[in-house]
């Protein structure tokens, strides 16, 4: 089972790929209105900025120097074009604040919703992958997709494009104003731009660099902390204190010079993006200046004024589009992880004419489900998975309705294989599974599933409170339902004994109840459930005596007139099932009832006599 | 530490956690000293930038000496005819821009250096912390808790002093010399530009805080549908088996909508505090525009102190939003430093062991009335305990859990330190016993022992790092685990622990014993270690054990009997006292626990037969 885990490095193309893009794009179609409504305000807003510092201008040149005119040549002041900048101003104050207002509206609809219909989707199709999915994918890769990638991408995909259209917009608007005006001011604004693009696109990319390679030694970090704190008594047994430290110092020393260097590539960014700009607003001056005084070319000082303003006006858009372009590569990281999630192919589903007649696994034809008997047979089943050597040969087994069969072996002989194989969380790779005569792929995932009970030798608990576990196995079952189960399985007392009764706080995984308690939990929502065929990986975990007692006497409540497998551990467990196989590399090597199989002497006799030694002393290990 | 003298509140203690952060700073913290200087530098240079526009419609283009507001070290050095003014002017721009950018770099570079460095020791403070702090700190602290302390509090801690710190001074500095130089040109309308940043600034904090509020509910929300994901995935099995995948859709759906809405209300606070703060800036640009356009008209000022004075309104209003957060970052600081002070604070167990002896361990134990309690229970958990064993001696314990046996065994190796009593290793108390040392010389295997996340052999001899590959075979071979290696896709490179293959119990557990064997040890303790090995296997590596280590004295907790009866003395535990000892034959003729065990198993040999 350990095929290759999904690794996270082999995602790092660095080219654009558009196949990945328009999938992820698709998920943008709910949200349309607002990236239009996005578009508009940030056209808006920048024209606004170019606008603005025009104001000034106009207030220079039109207002104050012929004012000034005025009073040298012994006149009053004429205010009279104040009314019109007034009106000009406010105006532009209104329409500025509403669209900044709008922009955001626009922007963190886009992210959120975007975000949601990622995780919508994704969630929707772990769902229906199959188990052998999540045998090979660890968890943390998965919840990243969800998560962080996710995240990122919705990011980028908002702000990070709007501020990228406002960016190119304003620097589009800019340019052509500026040519306007004054073609000269605006060549010698122009010379530096491609300056500021250079600088800004080395440094982000660089500075993105440093913090992802931050991030890394952080988690080695994070790493080390949490085996620290977990391992510490260990540490303390093997007196390893000193040699964890140096190990650990070397990590943080790591951290330390990682992270200077990227203070160093920030502290040098924006000071040269400052002096490039600077040299700019001195030749603009030094340009302008010189166009003022020449009596030939009329310059006013307003647009002297405003080319100063405007080469600052650069700044904000170039370090935008450079901040975009460094992290899309990591985007297209993230959007490639998430497609590839989404796109996994499914190895185990039903045929279209199973699901034309039995309903899809999130729609069921309840109407067209026949009632599952519980035969089960094994006809020459072959079984592989992806990697590996084969688990199964040709392997037979019948088993009539309301058996219960011990599967008996060491670790690897086939047990879970076999578990897996009548769960179908795998199919045999050869052969077929035939239940109540029927090969099993002719009906329905959602028919076999909802007739099958599962008790995991570690119970898996949902945070959430006692009744609402329970209550998984059947979710329309009332709460008279649910107690009645727990009593079945005498967890009702344990139950009852809590605060809170029924309602009681699992935690995170249950983690709030004993082994023993899970257990019994995990035993009254599958007895709930009602199945007609029941998979018992049973556990060896170990629980006090009294709790052994009354754990061996829900199993045999549960078995009771169902087709049952059972990885058996426990003595009692196997002794009345009415058939033990015995596997050893995917063979069964020995089969029968108990008492055969000891008079047999055989393998199962062997191993029998070493184990229960051990198995009657775990009543006294509590 | 100073609780004696102070009765402070301890809600938050703001004087005391300000003091930490200086401690922790070490004599980095010096480094802030020419950080504020530089700082106080550039701020002032850089409100000299507008002065430059203002001489040079002012004073250069009209061709009017009198007026420059320029420092006259600046202003004197613009001669000559125009042109060459401005272009004297435009190479003092630049030359002021590089001075500046130059000024930023380095008080970046120090105040990077300072706040990297101090966040370096205090993140080697707290691991030092943590692997000292005794047992009774381990197994009451939750390790999610203290991994966020040691890297969100720090990460908190670190910006604070770096960024937070910086930018708190920037602002001062900026806002004074731009409130100085406008007094310079004209006092009412230095106090025009202020009108509004009182407000915003005000603003600010009130949003900052309520925002506050909303990112918890968020973190909320997110966290419930991360840990539906967790637990969907991690169930997979339990999904599909009772089919629940519809339901499983519905819930996440209902979750992960909750936090989409969540989120968007926080973007919908959002677009209100921007645009309406935006709103109030431009009031304040409008005010000093309008009014700055009527003096200027009038002579009051001139055109170029027009200009200068827009561009200091911007040094005023856009910095208020900012200080506003800042507050509310200030407040998180010392939540934080108080976080991190709870674990460094904690003095460790090695307190005072320097000084202890090192004698030679030969491995005659000797246990006398000893009594133990934990700090946090009422009832005594080991009570009057007498036993001993001789070199070379093999010792069994058995008991119930919870009947004190792994108590019994932390006491000898003092990862607990009993109350009454002795406990004597070759006639020394272990507490005078120097801790390092004693550990030392005890191999002590856990029933649930931990291995790092390295290879097999580098956990294997990762407390004998110079010891060869043959060694480490010899020992693997001994502990019967070997044979499980050779078979692992990478053998003994394989990689184990949290990030590699997860290896059985019973693997692991051997594992450790061999790990433990890569050192002679005089005394060996097993808790439980061999409990998921299957009975065969366990016999075949106490019997290699005896054969190699005969010297060896040995402790040995067990359920199993068979593993007990071999035993040169055996005790029974129950309620934290012996209720029995002796040898098997010795007690299986007494009519008390051991021998109800003994006779468990052998009626399930009968029903065996």
């Amino acid at each position: 089972m350990n095929d290759k885990l999904r690794d996270e490095e082999h995602f790092s193309s660095k080219k654009i790929d558009w196949d990945v893009w328009k999938k992820i794009f698709s998920f943008l179609k709910p949200v349309k209105t607002y990236i239009i409504l996005g578009l508009i305000v940030v056209t808006i807003l920048a024209a606004g900025d170019v606008l603005y510092p025009f104001l000034t201008k106009y207030a220079i040149d039109d207002i104050i120097i012929p004012n000034q005119d005025l009073i040298e040549n012994g006149l009053e002041p004429d205010l009279s074009g104040l009314r019109t900048l007034i009106i000009l101003f406010v105006s532009f104050m209104i329409f500025q604040s509403i669209s900044i207002y709008l922009f955001i509206i626009a922007a963190g609809k886009i992210q959120t919703e975007l975000a949601f219909n990622i995780r919508k989707k994704a969630f929707h199709h772990l769902q229906e992958l199959p188990f052998s999915y999540y045998d090979r994918t660890r968890v943390g890769w998965i919840m990243a997709r969800m998560t962080s990638d996710s995240r990122n991408l919705s990011e980028i995909l908002s702000w990070g494009f709007i501020d990228l259209a406002w960016g190119l917009l304003l620097m589009f608007i800019l340019t052509t104003f500026m040519f306007v005006i004054n073609y000269i001011l605006a060549l010698t604004v122009l010379a530096m731009v491609p300056f500021l693009v250079i600088v800004s696109i080395f440094f982000r990319k660089y500075i993105l660099k440093a913090y992802r390679s931050i991030r890394k030694v952080n988690s080695k970090i994070t790493g080390a902390y949490n085996e620290g704190i977990t391992g510490a008594v260990t540490t303390k047994t093997l007196v390893l204190e000193n040699e964890n430290f140096d190990e650990f110092d070397d990590l943080t020393t790591d951290m330390r010079m990682q992270s200077i260097k990227a203070h160093l590539l920030q502290g040098l960014y924006f000071p040269s993006m400052l002096f490039l700009i600077s040299v700019g607003v001195a030749l603009v001056y030094l340009v302008g200046g010189n166009l003022v005084i020449s009596t030939s070319a009329a310059l006013g000082i307003g647009t002297l004024y405003l080319f100063t303003n405007y080469v600052w006006q650069f700044f904000e858009p170039v370090n935008n589009v450079a901040n975009i372009y460094a992290r899309f590569q990591q985007a297209q990281a993230s959007a490639e992880r998430i497609v590839s999630l989404i796109e996994t192919e499914l190895d185990i589903k039903d045929t279209e004419d199973v699901i034309e007649k039995y309903g899809t696994l999130f729609d069921y034809k309840k109407e067209n489900f026949e009632e599952l008997k519980g035969d089960v047979e094994f006809k020459h089943v072959d079984f592989k998975y992806n990697v590996g050597e084969k688990v199964l040969t040709d392997f037979n087994l019948k088993v009539k309705a309301g058996e219960t069969i011990a599967l008996v072996g060491h670790t690897g002989a086939g047990k879970t294989t076999i578990i897996n194989l009548i769960s179908r969380f795998y199919e045999p790779t050869k052969g077929e599974i035939i239940i109540d005569g029927k090969d099993y792929r002719k009906r329905s995932l959602g028919w076999l599933h909802s007739n099958l009970g599962y008790v995991l030798q570690t119970p898996h608990l949902f945070s959430g409170n006692v009744m609402e576990n329970i209550r998984y196995g059947k979710l329309d079952s009332t709460d008279e339902e649910v107690i009645a189960a727990a009593k079945a399985v005498e967890a009702h007392d344990f139950i009852m004994k809590f605060e809170e009764g029924y309602q009681t706080e699992c935690g995170e995984g249950g983690s709030r109840l004993s082994v023993g308690q899970k257990q019994l939990v995990s035993f009254a929502r599958a007895i709930l459930s009602d199945p007609k065929i029941l998979i018992l990986d049973e556990a060896t975990s170990s629980v006090d005596t009294e709790t052994e007692q009354v754990i061996q006497a829900a199993i045999n409540k549960l078995l009771q007139g169902r087709t049952s497998f059972i990885v058996a551990h426990r003595l009692s467990t196997i002794v009345q099932s009415d058939k033990i196989l015995v596997l050893e590399n995917g063979k069964i090597i020995e089969q029968g009832s108990h008492e055969g199989l000891i008079n047999a002497k055989g393998y199962y006799y062997k191993l029998y006599t070493n184990q229960y030694s051990e198995d009657m002393l775990h009543p006294n290990k509590n | 530490m100073s609780n004696i003298q102070k009765k402070e509140k301890p809600k938050r203690n703001i004087g005391k956690n300000l003091k930490l952060m200086m401690k922790w700073m070490g004599k980095y913290g010096f480094l802030l000293i020419p950080a504020i200087l530089i700082l106080a530098f550039e701020s002032y240079l850089r409100t000299i930038v507008p002065l430059f526009g203002q001489h040079i419609i002012d004073v250069i283009l009209p061709n009017n000496s009198e007026v420059s507001k320029l420092p006259a070290i600046l202003g004197d050095l613009i001669l000559g005819d125009r042109p060459t003014q401005l272009l004297i002017a435009g190479g003092l721009i630049i030359l002021t821009a590089l001075v500046r950018s130059i000024f930023i770099f380095s008080r970046r570079a120090i105040s990077g250096v300072f706040a990297e460095r101090t966040a370096y020791n205090l993140r080697n403070n707290l691991y030092k912390h943590l692997q000292d702090a005794d047992y009774h700190f381990h197994s009451h602290s939750e390790t999610g808790d203290i991994i966020q302390r040691c890297t969100t509090d720090v990460e908190m801690y670190k910006r604070f002093i770096s960024e937070q710190i910086i930018q708190v001074g920037r602002l001062i500095f900026l806002v004074g010399f731009s409130i100085w130089q406008m007094s310079r040109l004209n006092i009412n309308m230095m106090l025009i530009s202020l009108v509004i940043a009182p407000i915003l600034f005000i603003t600010a904090i009130f949003y900052f805080r309520r925002v506050e509020k909303m990112y918890h509910i968020i973190e909320d929300n997110e966290a419930k549908m991360t840990t539906h994901v967790q637990e969907n995935v991690s169930g997979a099995r339990v999904v599909k088996a009772f089919a629940n995948e519809r339901y499983e859709i519905n819930k996440f759906d209902n979750l992960s909508r909750k936090f989409t809405d969540s989120d968007y209300k926080l973007v919908k606070r959002m677009a209100i505090f921007w645009s309406s703060t935006d709103f109030l800036s431009f009031i304040q640009f409008f005010l000093i525009a309008i009014i700055g356009i009527i003096y200027a008209s009038n002579g009051t000022i001139t055109l170029g102190m027009y200009t200068a004075f827009l561009a200091y309104a911007g040094n005023i209003i856009w910095p208020m939003r900012q200080l506003g957060r800042l507050v509310g970052d200030f407040s998180k600081a010392i939540v934080s430093v108080d976080r991190l002070d709870k674990i460094i604070s904690n003095p460790g167990e090695y307190v005072d062991e320097e000084n202890k002896i090192k004698p030679e361990i030969k491995g005659n134990i000797e246990f006398r009335n000893v009594t133990f309690k934990f700090s946090d229970s009422i009832e005594d958990q080991i009570v009057d305990i007498n036993f001993s064993a001789n070199k070379g001696e093999t010792v069994a314990i058995i008991g119930k859990t919870g009947s004190g046996k792994s108590t019994l065994i932390n006491l000898l190796v003092r990862l607990l330190d009993y109350q009454k009593g002795k406990i004597l290793i070759d006639n020394n108390e272990v507490k005078d016993i120097e801790k390092h040392h004693l550990r030392k010389n005890i191999g002590f295997i856990l029933q649930e022992p931990f291995l790092f996340s390295r290879s097999v052999e580098d956990n294997i001899k990762i407390a004998a790092k110079g010891v060869s590959e043959d060694r480490v075979k010899s020992v693997a071979e001994i502990a019967k685990v070997h044979e499980d290696i050779v078979n692992f896709e990478e053998g003994y490179q394989t990689l184990v622990g949290e990030r590699g293959v997860t290896l059985s119990g019973g693997q692991k557990q051997r594992v450790a014993i061999a790990r433990m064997l890569i050192n002679p040890k005089p005394i060996l303790v097993f808790d439980d270690s061999l409990s998921a090995v299957d009975t065969v296997t366990d016999m075949q590596i106490r019997k290699a054990l005896k054969e190699e280590w005969k010297e060896s004295t040995v402790l040995i907790i067990t359920h199993r009997i068979t593993t007990a009866a071999e035993a040169d003395k055996i005790l029974v535990l129950e309620d934290g006292k012996i209720v029995e000892s002796g040898t098997h034959n010795e007690l299986i003729k007494r009519k008390g626990a051991y021998k109800n065990i003994w006779e468990i198993q052998s009626k399930i040999d009968f029903r065996l037969k």
